[in-house]
Order: C-alpha cells, then sequence, then structure tokens
C-alpha cells in the first residue's frame, strides 16, 4: 500500500515522430513528464552504448529546449466558429485521436471548409442587413403615409430638396419659435417618445443654410428608399414583399449550409479533438529537449503501467525509437519521483485530506491509512449517533456513486459509517437514548470516564505517530530527527516517563522521584544538543549548520515549547469526550424546546429541525475539529508532506456511451 | 423629509472641509514664488494640501502632475459628500461631475482629433467615467471621434452624441456643442424627487448659470466663429433665470457687437461688459466666475439649510484649483504678480 513504485522512462527518437508520440502518450495517460534537459545532465544518467544508441549519443551534448511556441489562434478561430455555426458540442473524441494523421493537412482541409461555409454566413449577413435596412425604410415611409402621392417624388425634384429628420423635442421647440427665420418648409409629421420627426423642403440653394441649422439641432436623418415608385403605402407593401424574399433566401442559405454541416461532421468532430490534442502535445513539448535529428523525452511511470506503455509505444514506432526503463536509484539522483498515492477502497477518499496538508514524499511512508483509521474513530467518537450517522453514510454514497464526487462522498460514507457504530456503542438514535440500549456507555451518565478516556486515546494516538517519526526517520537515515529530537527517541522517552510521573502524583499520591527528574533532565539537554551530538556521531566535519548561538538560543525555547506542548497536546484530546457530551447536550436542548409546543406536529418539526442542525453545523464542527486534531496533534509530529504529486500527461476524452 | 435631517450631518462635514481651503494670503504669497516647485513646496508646507503632496518629488512636479493630484482630492471629496445623502439628492449632488466629465471628454476628443496618443495629453482626466461609469480605459482607446461616441455606449451622453456618426458631423466643434447641450439637456430633464425649496434653489441658480452662459456663447460666436443667427440660437440653453427665449433670440439677431452690448448693458448682467474693451475677451470667463462665486457665497449665506451649501463647495473647490493652475501657469510663463492676479477667482 501506501507509495507506489515508479520508474523513470526515457523516450528518444525522430524528431519528425515527435507529435505521434506525444499523442500517444498523452492517450496511454500514466507518464509523469519531468525536464528532459535536467535527467541528461543528471549525475545517474547513463545511455548504454550500443550500436542503435550510437546517434543519440552523438546528440546528447548538442540538446537544446524546444523553443518555438506556435500559435493556435486561427486554428482556434475556424474550428471555434464552425463548432457554433453547426451547433456541436465540442468532445474530446479517442477514436478521432487514435487514428494515425498529419495534423497541417487536416486543419488545411477544415480551413478550406471553413472559407466556404464562411461566404455562406457572409451571404446571409448580408441580407439580413439589407432586410434591416428596408425596415428602416418602411420605419420612415409611416411618416409620409398622409401624403398619397408617388414619394420618388419627394426625391428626385430638381429644385428643392426633401428631407425628413429626427430632432429632440426641445430642439423642436426653438425650430418652432424661430419659424420665421429658417429657410424651408418644415412639417411636424410625428413623435417618438422624446423625439419629434419633421419633414423639411428647402430650395437646392439654401439646402447648405439648412444643414448647418439642422446641425445645431443635432438631428438624425431618417432613410427613404430612392429606388421605388409609387404611394407610401404602396412602397411599404413592396418593402414587406422584398423583405419575405429576402427571408426565403437566407431559409435557402442557412439549408445549404446546414448541408455542409451534414456532409462535413466528422471532419468538423474531428477539428475540434485534434486541434485540443495538439494544444496539449505543444504544452508537454517545454519539457523535452531537442538534438539535430533526434527528440529527447523522459519520465516517471508507476511499475504497474510500464509494460503497456512500452508495448504500445512499441508495437507503433517499432524500432524507430529507443525505450529506456530504469529503476529509481534511491539517493543519487537530483530529481524527485512523484508520489503516486495507493491504498485500500476503505482509505483512498482521505488522500485528499492529507494532501490538503501535503503530498508525501517518495521515500516517506504514507499517512493516509492512519490518518483515515483515526479520523474515522475521531470523528465517531465524537459524532456517535446511529441515525444521523446513517443519513451521513447515504448522503456519502449518493454523492460518491450517484454524482461521481469520490473524494467527498467518501469521506461523508465513510465517517457516517464510524457515527453509525458508536451510535451503537453510545445507544443514541437521532439523539434520543431511549430506543436502543447502549452497548458499551452512555457519555452523558458517565462524564468523567469520558474525558479520560479520550485523554488515554489521544495518548495512544500521539505514542504511534512517535513511530511513525522514528520509522520515517530511520528511513532517511536522519538521525537527529529520528534519535534525539524531540520527536524522536529522547522525546518518546521523556513523553513516557513525564506521563508515568504524572500517573505517580495523581494516581497513587507518591512524591516525585528524584531519579525521574534527574532522568528527564537529562534527556531534555539531549534534545538541546541534538544538532551537535547527531554531527559527531555520524562524522560530520562541521557541529553546527548556523551560528551556534542562535542555534542554542532557539533550542532554549525548544525545551520550553517542548514542556507545553507535550501537554497541551494531550489534553487537546478532552475534545474527543467533551464533543461527545457535547452532541448529547445539544439534542437534550432541543428534546426540551420540542417538549414546550403544544401539538405534536410541533413537537415533531422541531425534533426534525433540531436533528438537521445536529447534522449540519455539529457535523461541521467535529469535521473541523477532527482534522484539526489530526493535523496539529499529530502530523506536526511525525508528517513533512514536502513530496511532488504524480500528475500524469493526460488528456481527457469523451467515452462513446451506447447508441452512439 | 425634514430638511434638518436631511442637512445638518453634511452641512458640519462641508465646514470642516472648507476649513481646508487656502486662505487670501495663500495666494497672494503664491503669486509670489519664482518657481512651480517653489510654489508647490509653498502648498506643501504652509496649506493643508501637506497630505496630499507629502509622497511627490517637489523639484520635478509638473504641473500636470499637481492639476491631477489637486483634481483627484476634489473627487475624493465629493465621493465624501454623496456618502451624506440618499435617495434621488445622492443622484442630484452625483450630476455635480457631468460637467467636469464632459469638460474632461472635450479635451480627450480634442487630442484624438489632434492624432496625439491619450498618454500624452497634458491635462489630467481624472472625471472620466465619474458619471457617465464608463471604463476609463475604453475611452483611451479610441483612435477617432466615432470610437470615442461608441466607447460611451450606455450612457447618457451616447443619446447626444450619437446623431453625430454620419460621416458628415464627427468634427471636434459638433462634438463639444452636442455634449455642452447635452449637459444642460441631461440636468434639465432629470425629473428628481427634492423639496420644493431645493428645486427652486436649483432652478435658480441653473438658470443663472444658463444665462451668464448663454450671454458668453452669443457674444463668442458672433465675434469669433461668425455664426448665422439660427445656428446661435439652436446652441444656446434652453432655459434660464432672467432671459426669456425672446431676450436670446433678440440677443442672436441683433446686427452687430455694439447693439448686443447695448442690450445687455442695462441688464442685471450688464457687467460682463463694462469697462475697456481689450479687456473683454480675455477677462469675460473670470468675471463671470466671480460673479458666481459671490452669488454662491451670498446664497450659502441665506439659505444654510439646503442643497446650495453642497453646490457652493463643490463650486468653491472647483474656483480654488482653477486658482492655483493660474497661478502655476503664471510662474511658468513669468507673468508679473500684479497681471496673474487678474486671472484668479477667489483672490483678487
Amino acid at each position: 500500500m501506501s507509495v507506489e513504485k515508479m520508474k523513470s522512462i526515457g523516450v528518444i527518437g525522430k524528431k519528425t515522430l515527435l507529435n505521434r508520440v506525444l499523442r500517444l502518450v498523452a492517450l496511454n495517460g500514466s507518464m509523469h513528464m519531468i525536464n528532459a534537459l535536467v535527467r541528461v545532465n543528471s549525475t545517474d544518467f547513463l545511455l548504454p552504448p550500443s550500436e542503435k544508441n550510437i546517434e543519440a549519443l552523438e546528440e546528447l551534448p548538442f540538446l537544446k529546449p524546444y523553443s518555438s511556441k506556435r500559435d493556435f489562434t486561427k486554428e482556434e478561430e475556424v474550428v471555434k466558429s464552425l463548432l457554433s455555426l453547426f451547433t456541436i458540442k465540442p468532445q474530446l473524441r479517442i477514436e478521432y485521436l487514435g487514428e494515425d494523421y498529419d495534423y497541417d493537412d487536416f486543419m488545411k482541409q477544415l480551413s478550406d471548409i471553413y472559407t466556404k461555409v464562411c461566404s455562406t454566413a457572409n451571404e446571409i449577413e448580408e441580407k439580413v442587413n439589407s432586410i434591416d435596412k428596408k425596415r428602416e425604410y418602411i420605419d420612415s415611409l409611416k411618416y409620409l403615409s398622409r401624403f398619397s402621392l408617388d414619394i420618388s417624388r419627394f426625391i428626385y425634384m430638381k429644385y428643392l430638396v426633401f428631407r425628413l429628420i429626427r430632432i429632440s423635442r426641445e430642439n423642436y421647440d426653438k425650430l418652432k419659435k424661430n419659424y420665421e427665420n429658417i429657410p424651408a418648409v418644415v412639417l411636424k409629421v410625428g413623435v417618438e417618445g422624446k423625439y419629434v420627426i419633421v419633414a423639411s423642403i428647402t430650395p437646392v440653394s439654401l439646402e447648405e443654410t439648412l444643414e448647418k441649422i439642422f446641425s445645431s439641432l443635432n438631428y438624425t436623418l431618417l432613410a427613404i428608399p430612392t429606388e421605388f415608385r409609387g404611394t407610401a403605402a404602396k412602397v411599404t407593401e413592396e418593402l414587406i414583399k422584398s423583405i419575405g424574399e429576402d427571408q426565403k433566401v437566407i431559409e435557402y442559405l442557412k439549408k445549404s449550409s446546414e448541408d455542409y454541416g451534414v456532409k462535413y461532421i466528422t471532419e468538423l468532430k474531428k477539428g475540434y479533438s485534434r486541434l485540443e490534442m495538439e494544444k496539449k502535445t505543444e504544452e508537454l513539448k517545454s519539457e523535452i529537449a531537442m538534438g539535430n535529428k533526434l527528440f529527447f523525452m523522459f519520465g516517471f511511470v508507476p511499475v504497474s503501467s510500464v509494460s503497456r506503455l512500452k508495448s504500445e509505444l512499441e508495437s507503433q514506432f517499432g524500432g524507430e525509437v529507443i525505450i529506456l526503463v530504469e529503476d529509481i536509484n534511491k539517493t543519487v539522483s537530483g530529481i524527485t519521483p512523484p508520489t503516486k498515492l495507493s491504498n485500500i477502497k476503505l482509505f483512498s477518499p482521505f488522500e485528499i485530506l492529507v494532501k490538503m496538508y501535503g503530498t508525501p514524499a517518495y521515500h516517506e511512508k504514507d499517512p493516509t491509512a492512519f490518518f483515515g483509521l483515526t479520523y474515522m474513530l475521531l470523528f465517531g467518537a465524537m459524532f456517535g449517533d446511529v441515525g444521523q450517522g446513517l443519513i451521513l453514510l447515504f448522503s456519502g454514497l449518493i454523492l460518491e456513486l450517484g454524482w461521481k464526487r469520490t473524494s467527498l462522498g467518501g469521506i461523508l460514507s465513510r465517517v457516517g459509517l464510524s457515527s453509525t457504530v458508536f451510535g451503537f456503542i453510545y445507544g443514541s438514535v437521532f439523539g434520543s437514548e431511549e430506543i436502543l440500549s447502549p452497548l458499551i456507555i452512555r457519555p452523558m451518565a458517565n462524564i468523567n470516564y469520558m474525558l479520560v478516556a479520550a485523554v488515554v486515546f489521544g495518548i495512544v494516538l500521539i505514542l504511534s505517530s512517535y513511530t511513525y517519526n522514528i520509522i520515517n526517520s530511520s528511513l532517511e537515515k536522519n538521525m537527529e530527527e529520528g534519535l534525539f529530537s524531540r520527536n524522536g527517541v529522547v522525546g518518546l522517552a521523556f513523553y513516557l516517563i513525564l506521563l508515568y510521573t504524572i500517573f505517580r502524583v495523581v494516581v497513587t499520591h507518591s512524591n516525585i522521584s528524584p531519579a525521574l527528574v534527574y532522568i528527564m533532565a537529562a534527556l531534555l539537554l539531549l534534545m538541546v544538543v541534538k544538532q551537535p551530538l547527531s554531527n559527531k556521531l555520524t562524522h560530520t566535519t562541521k557541529l553546527y549548520r548556523g551560528s551556534p548561538s542562535n542555534y542554542y538560543i532557539e533550542e532554549g525555547f525548544g525545551v520550553i515549547e517542548t514542556l507545553l506542548s507535550m501537554l497541551s497536546n494531550t489534553i487537546s484530546f478532552l475534545r474527543v469526550g467533551a464533543f461527545a457530551l457535547t452532541h448529547v447536550g445539544l439534542y437534550i436542548a432541543f428534546a426540551t424546546l420540542a417538549r414546550m409546543m403544544s401539538t405534536s406536529w410541533g413537537n415533531l418539526s422541531v425534533l426534525v429541525l433540531g436533528n438537521i442542525v445536529i447534522i449540519v453545523l455539529e457535523g461541521l464542527i467535529v469535521f473541523i475539529q477532527a482534522l484539526r486534531l489530526e493535523y496539529y496533534e499529530l502530523f506536526s509530529k511525525y508528517y513533512r508532506g514536502d513530496g511532488i504529486e504524480y500528475v500524469p500527461v493526460k488528456i481527457k476524452v469523451y467515452h462513446l456511451s451506447v447508441g452512439e | 423629509m425634514d430638511k434638518l435631517t436631511r442637512y445638518s450631518a453634511v452641512n458640519t462635514k462641508i465646514r470642516v472641509m472648507e476649513k481646508e481651503f487656502l486662505r487670501r494670503e495663500d495666494y497672494l504669497n503664491m503669486l509670489q514664488k519664482k518657481s512651480v516647485a517653489d510654489a508647490a513646496r509653498y502648498l506643501k508646507e504652509k496649506t493643508s494640501y501637506d497630505k496630499l503632496l507629502g509622497g511627490i518629488s517637489l523639484d520635478t512636479v509638473s504641473r500636470r502632475d499637481l492639476e491631477d493630484i489637486l483634481k483627484r482630492n476634489m473627487i475624493k471629496n465629493m465621493d465624501k459628500l454623496i456618502h451624506y445623502f440618499w435617495d434621488d439628492y445622492k443622484d442630484l449632488v452625483r450630476s455635480l461631475y457631468i460637467k467636469y466629465e464632459i469638460e474632461d471628454l472635450k479635451v480627450l476628443a480634442r487630442s484624438i482629433f489632434n492624432g496625439k496618443e491619450p498618454e500624452t495629453i497634458e491635462k489630467p482626466l481624472s472625471f472620466l467615467g465619474k458619471y457617465s461609469r464608463v471604463n476609463p480605459k475604453r475611452l483611451f482607446q479610441s483612435r477617432t471621434i466615432r470610437d470615442l461616441i461608441y466607447s460611451l455606449e450606455g450612457s447618457e451622453f451616447f443619446e447626444v452624441l450619437n446623431p453625430l456618426v454620419d460621416g458628415k458631423r464627427e468634427n471636434l466643434f459638433r462634438f463639444e456643442m452636442a455634449l455642452d447641450m447635452g449637459y444642460f439637456n441631461i440636468i434639465q430633464s432629470r425629473r428628481l424627487k427634492i423639496s420644493r425649496e431645493d428645486r427652486k434653489m436649483l432652478k435658480k441658480w441653473e438658470g443663472m448659470v444658463a444665462d451668464l452662459y448663454n450671454i458668453q456663447w452669443i457674444y463668442r460666436g458672433k465675434k469669433f466663429y461668425n455664426l448665422s443667427p439660427e445656428e446661435l440660437l439652436n446652441y444656446t440653453i434652453n432655459f434660464g433665470d432672467r432671459l426669456t427665449f425672446a431676450d436670446r433670440k433678440g440677443m442672436c439677431y441683433t446686427k452687430n457687437l455694439e447693439e448686443l452690448y447695448s442690450m445687455t448693458i442695462n441688464s442685471v448682467y450688464g457687467f460682463l461688459f463694462k469697462k475697456e474693451e481689450i479687456s473683454r475677451d480675455i477677462y469675460m470667463e473670470r468675471r463671470i466666475n466671480r460673479f458666481m462665486y459671490y452669488k454662491l457665497k451670498a446664497l450659502t449665506r441665506k439659505f444654510t439649510m439646503s442643497i446650495i451649501q453642497t453646490i457652493g463647495y463643490v463650486w468653491s473647490l472647483e474656483f480654488e484649483i482653477r486658482d492655483i493652475i493660474s497661478i502655476i501657469e503664471s510662474i511658468r510663463y513669468d507673468l508679473p504678480p500684479e497681471e496673474a492676479r487678474k486671472f484668479l477667482v477667489k483672490a483678487a
């Protein structure tokens, strides 16, 4: 369990194959890429000097990072507008990507389709514009409908100019009051909101003067059709007819472009998938090193997936690529392998809570199992209730299985299960203690017992985290941390003696024996000198990493902190008991309120409301408190979490559902 | 709403902010300074502007920076006042921004028209967007007058500017005139729920401003622009305090300037044309400003619990900034203090 073992994989091949190799890797989805130049330059990199590798060996000293960035904006635009034109849902389909294809040829083909479709779209737009214009004409003609004469006579007058304008009411007012000085016949023909529509006729020679005057009134010219003859009513009719014709043309054009859509639908769908894939591979190229003719690519693959990736590469490219598979050398390589957590189903949802604190390092022990187990115990102990636990369990299962929210739903269902189990232990169903008899204990009736049990449980957890830290440190061969630090063997011994002393004083009322005090003082001294001591033992030349005075000041305060935190960490677990009591207490409060209701409906609704509040509010608080105990009291002792998460190169594909 | 509850808080605030105004000696002392840096130092060390000017280096400060700082301060103070109002009064006080935003828009349009990069505009345009709520960045990206008009889409200004977009009328003159007319249209056509006393006060005050601007417009139109009487009339503000439409029309249709003088000389606004011919053009604006300044002073003294207190404060702040900038400009152009004084509004 815990951290999955990785192998280092290298792929070397001709540059022309690069895109296809990257596509395959992305579809395979198991490789965590690392920078190829870093890998090649690391001390343990070795390319076996064989005939097959000779070309690659020659290129090794001349590797450069991949630099030329491609610009996809144009292609994106093509694909995006095609998709929206034919309302195709953008979906990445594996069947379009698995095929062997040349991206550039494909894109050229697609942009040809786009040009054709575009010209149709332009025609449609032209028609739409012409309809808009005609509507505008109809709007202005409305104001001329009262004159029963041929409107073309307005337009083709020889010595007079006619125009239809719109001005604001205030400006119309000014015009009216100064009418005697205006060199035109002006007629108000309509009102439109806060605007007035005015028709004017003026001699051609005065047109310019009138233009200035109208300009100063901030006018808008209304358009009148020039290519029609007849009265306003007749022209309007003709315009409506011509709009109808235009609409028919638009229909026809739309249909023909839809035909394009039907004809090329697979090409269009391919377009999206392949563009996205190309963008992804382009992104990956930043990690790749380029030689003159070859590319070099490196990454980590979980042991279980190595053979699949290898066989896929070999079957598609055969001998054209060199595949290097190496075990991870523990200490030499300067590259940290990524951590892929793999835990049994019961604990795997808790990985997300562990990662929230930090991803475990590749060589660190994965704390998820321990975390999951203790988290469930802590939550259950604080929130023990059969009914409410079952609600959490089922809502978690719905989230996990129905809505595919695996981490949240998984955590919820697991803590719900634990809560149910503790519910049986406490004999509590939806807060009520009358239905079940407790298997072990009723919290409210045994307050002291609950609190002491909580502290004892806490001590057990703290002791296990000491053990964890000692194991982790010994794996890392970190003597300072594992042996002498306050979380190491010395700290553990000190903690045990301290507990023993307190136990003697409190329970047996005997005096503190001086021997114990001396031992504790000696252990504290060891903690203070942990760094020089361990450096002496491991024969490191320098005794202190920083300046000695700073070190001693820090460690001096460290001693005080050790004493305080040991006590406070232990006492902190009191809250487990306290929340078990709160849980009962909250229910009692609601039950009392319910009893005060006069009707049985009221009674029931208060109880239901109370349970909802308890589940939501207390559930959240207990969730956080348990997390706090884990992070602060336990993780800080043994868990560092400075690893890199395993993020394989992957492209999200839409899988075919039945019937498509 | 009782006017006591409406005004007591804001008026107290105004009294406090008025304490920060420069005193008469300050203007006179600044006039004596020999360089922009000296004047700025005086502002920093001797007046309430010390906090504002704290962060700038006095030796390199330009008129542009200083004006920007002063205008931003003005916005800050106006925003402070807006917080004291509610209901339609909030809109009313906010509409005091229109005037300044239009001034800035006109400057921006002018520099776009002259093909300048907006970054190099001499004057700071701090007020852009304060009333229209248009993002100033959008305005600055305009490269033509048409762009500028379209970037105002959605604001009240767009409505008055939209008719200009027809290929013939997108020039600077029409743009400026349309905005100016738009300003008076906006303030005239808004329907605010305010007390009857405030409405009366506002009508009186805005009418007087309109009268003054109308006379100035007709005078300048006749003297410099050679516009036809019809155009002149169409571009006058369509309301007023003392002047009726007939008065305006009469002024527009006077044959020459002499006739215009004799028509106004005996009215309340006769002071605009008094004194020798030569100074008329240069000092007319200052005369108008001084008239308004003293009018506002008189009104604020008389109507203590009214909106005029707020209007008076904002205008007074504007005049102060105007005067400071005038002083700085006259220092830059080496105008003798005696001459420079003749351009100041608040201190003469």
